[in-house]
């Protein structure tokens, strides 16, 4: 016998924070929560303070069932970075400009250190020292890697003069925590973002259904093709040398579509999301698999990161200005940033370093390369070489250990046999499928794409619900009844 | 429509949900022969939280002690190493069914061995990707203990069910029905290797059966195959042992399994392609 307060019990259940369930804008109490949100937002869209006070409130409510009351941690920081950008327009003496901002920054920095990098420094200490590593109970909140990021951003560059700072708390609170963004990007700009608040944009028929196709191949992406393809690719990374080289091989080009599918549609979900309430946050992705060399691929991949460390590390640190060796100097330990910033581990400062490497060599051989012919054969040849070097070091990004990284290389060119190819498609058919799906979408022209968007757009109201609700069912469909996290959450 | 861009939106949105809570009050949906899976929306509102049971705890108890061979504790410290059927041993030569999914693949082996050496007979039914749905949706069963007419029965199931949502509710009927089919006959039901925390197939199957003919195997220690599930056929066999060890004074109705010496086969070994 259903009674009513077992339902009640279930509603405040599902709207509690679970540790280890952070809500994700593919689940079911996410749409629920966005058809209570839409109404009440389009009756304050005009009043603009409420508007804003309604957002930040069901950003914090957000942030509070991912990551529980490290919401506290968000309004304190974001209290403390307006502070500091309030004084630091109200003093002319530069030193003093410069301390305030400094001081805010590192503080954020200290926050995220402790919590995502103390386990990380405190196990190498002790391995030097050979001490008793006992690694601390750290919890690390959600998404706090992109918004210190932000904050920080925020905080330069109101120092340097290049964004005012906001009048209220409410509004720079507002940018810090806006929900679409907020745990898994992208990384938002005060600059681009700031001036788009008081705007108070109402977004045309046009763009809402634009936006709601986007989050609609969010969805395919994230939650029905990575996180279906994932099941496969985790066997063959839990399981380094257990397998043929033929089916290490497909995990690991498994494993590279996944990353792609899993944060480009997250990131599309994320920007569709913002579009419906007006707001337009930068593109994350563009074609990434498409580029025919790294630079390129920089330019595609993670975008809003890569900007963000061109801008706030790269080119203070002297970018290409101080010659040809500091330039690749500079590369190198931006991209060893980088790679930190994906997560404590030392594997992640090897990709990026490899990262910082391979950038530093296609820099180094442009005078030659730019001398070969502007023909297919050599583009491809580029795309070849590019999406190798990629795909090798997403192993290492992967991979538990080290140790397994290479075991999973070696086992690849050791044990490689195209007999596994009949059977492997037998079996797993439908991971070949959507792997084929993905592959083919990703290397359609992006006219063709822009064209499916503006279709959907203009298509009935009820054809437009059929797509919708074929989405959600495939979703049901491929669901595993493990959902796999979203990889980009602890990043 | 096009000028309440929002409304539309709204009313898009909340149709589409409206349709999936619907569906969600049926665990599947037929539509033209298929059948498609539905959401939990209406579970989620309206079912009792599950509360944890500690019906576990015992079994797991005298398993790790098991695994653990340098821990020596008394009756007193440990109640469950307490026999708790110290019912003599049953040495009549028996006709034993063994049914379930894959898991017999491993297991079978093993038992042939010991049924080899102690007299008895195998007739060993694997069900590919089975579960106590399947098993329970028809009379099968009741097919093979007509032809083979056993006096024990072993069965091996849950594997492919470890992850069912809400699976006391649903599996319970199907459980019946496989019950009443074996009827009075010995059971000795083996649960599944778990390579994961069920979400409750174990505590279906403690709850239901009869005290001493259910085998925990949650919380064992498993070599796998690659496939990350199924035990090894090595560890299947290591499986095996820790049940017939088992059986002698836990076990309702324990029955002669000297150790084997040499390898033995079922009688009839049938394999049953999964359920499209």
């Amino acid at each position: 016998m259903v009674t009513f307060e077992t339902i009640i019990d279930n509603i405040g259940r599902l709207l509690s924070y679970n540790p280890g369930q952070p809500m994700i804008f593919s689940s079911g109490t996410f749409w629920a929560l966005f058809i209570i949100f839409m109404p009440l937002f389009g009756l304050l869209r005009k009043r603009l303070w409420q508007m804003v006070t309604f957002v930040v409130a069901f950003s914090f409510f957000f942030y509070y069932k991912s990551s529980g009351w490290f919401v506290l941690l968000l309004a304190a920081t974001s209290l403390i970075d307006w502070t500091v950008s309030r004084l630091m327009v109200r003093t002319s003496a530069r030193w003093k400009r410069k301390t305030l901002a400094t001081l805010s920054i590192m503080l954020s920095l200290s926050v995220l250190g402790f919590f995502k990098y103390a386990n990380f420094f405190l196990w190498n200490w002790n391995q030097m020292v050979e001490g008793n590593f006992q690694p601390l109970d750290i919890i690390l909140p959600v998404g706090i890697s992109f918004y210190t990021f932000q904050s920080i951003s925020y905080v330069v560059d109101v120092y340097k003069g290049s964004v005012k700072p906001t009048q209220t708390w409410l509004e720079y609170v507002f940018f810090l925590s806006f929900f679409p963004a907020l745990v898994a990007g992208p990384i938002v700009r005060a600059d681009y973002f700031l001036p788009q608040i008081r705007e108070n944009h109402r977004a045309t028929h046009t763009e809402i259904y634009a936006a709601l196709w986007l989050i609609i191949v969010g969805i395919l992406k994230k939650a029905v093709i990575a996180d279906y393809i994932a099941q496969y690719n985790d066997l063959i990374f839990n399981n380094p040398g257990g397998y043929s080289g033929f089916e290490t091989l497909m995990g690991v080009i498994g494993y590279t579509m996944q990353i792609y599918c899993d944060f480009s549609g997250y990131s599309d979900m994320a920007i569709g999301l913002a579009l419906i309430m007006g707001f337009r946050l930068s593109r994350n992705f563009n074609f990434p698999y498409k580029s025919k060399n790294l630079t390129e691929f920089w330019r595609r991949w993670h975008i809003s990161l890569s900007t963000w460390l061109r801008d706030y590390v790269y080119i203070p640190l002297g970018g290409n200005r101080k010659g040809t060796v500091r330039t690749y100097v500079n590369n190198f330990l931006t991209m060893l940033i980088g790679g930190l910033w994906h997560g404590a581990a030392w594997k992640f400062v090897f990709w990026g370093a490899m990262h910082g490497v391979g950038l530093a060599v296609h820099k180094a051989t442009m005078p030659l390369t730019r001398r070969l012919p502007d023909v297919w054969p050599v583009k491809a040849l580029g795309w070849l070489v590019t999406m190798l070097f990629v795909s090798l070091l997403w192993v290492f990004f992967r991979a538990d250990s080290w140790g397994d990284s290479w075991i999973i290389i070696r086992t690849i060119f050791t044990d490689f046999s195209l007999d596994y190819l009949e059977p492997f498609v037998t079996v797993r058919l439908t991971w070949v499928i959507m792997m084929a799906a993905i592959i083919v979408a990703h290397a359609l022209p992006a006219r063709w794409v822009d064209s499916l968007s503006t279709g959907f757009v203009r298509a009935p109201w009820i054809l437009k619900l059929a797509v919708f609700l074929i989405v959600v069912q495939l979703v049901l469909e491929f669901a595993g009844e493990d959902v796999a996290p979203f990889i980009y959450f602890q990043f | 429509m096009k000028r309440h861009g929002y409304i539309s939106l709204w009313l898009l949105l909340v149709a589409a949900f409206g349709l999936m809570a619907w569906g969600s009050r049926y665990e599947k949906i037929n539509i033209f022969g298929h059948d498609f899976k539905t959401a939990s929306i209406f579970e989620e509102l309206t079912l009792p939280p599950q509360l944890d049971t500690a019906v576990r705890s015992q079994s797991l108890i005298d398993l790790l002690v098991r695994w653990i061979p340098d821990t020596v504790l008394t009756e007193e410290e440990c109640p469950s190493l307490v026999p708790k059927f110290p019912a003599e041993v049953d040495t009549t030569a028996k006709t034993i069914l063994f049914f379930g999914d894959s898991m017999l693949e491993g297991l079978s082996p093993r038992l042939a061995d010991y049924c080899k050496r102690n007299g008895h007979k195998l007739y060993t039914v694997i069900w590919y990707s089975s579960t106590t749905e399947i098993w329970g949706r028809c009379d099968t069963l009741s097919t093979f203990i007509r032809r083979y007419k056993p006096d024990y029965v072993f069965a091996c199931l849950g594997a492919n069910e470890l992850f069912v949502r809400d699976i006391k509710n649903k599996r319970k009927p199907y459980l019946e029905h496989i019950l009443d089919q074996i009827g009075d006959r010995p059971l000795l039901w083996i649960g599944p290797p778990n390579w994961k925390e069920d979400t409750g197939i174990n505590d279906l199957l403690s709850e239901r059966l009869e005290e001493g003919t259910f085998f925990l195997s949650n919380g064992m220690k498993f070599s796998r195959k690659r496939d990350g599930a199924h035990p090894t056929s090595a560890s299947a066999a290591q499986w095996m042992d820790s049940i017939v060890r088992w059986m002698p004074g836990h076990c309702l109705h324990p029955i002669l399994m000297e150790m084997p010496e040499a390898k033995g086969r079922p009688d009839k070994l049938i394999l049953l392609q999964p359920v499209k």
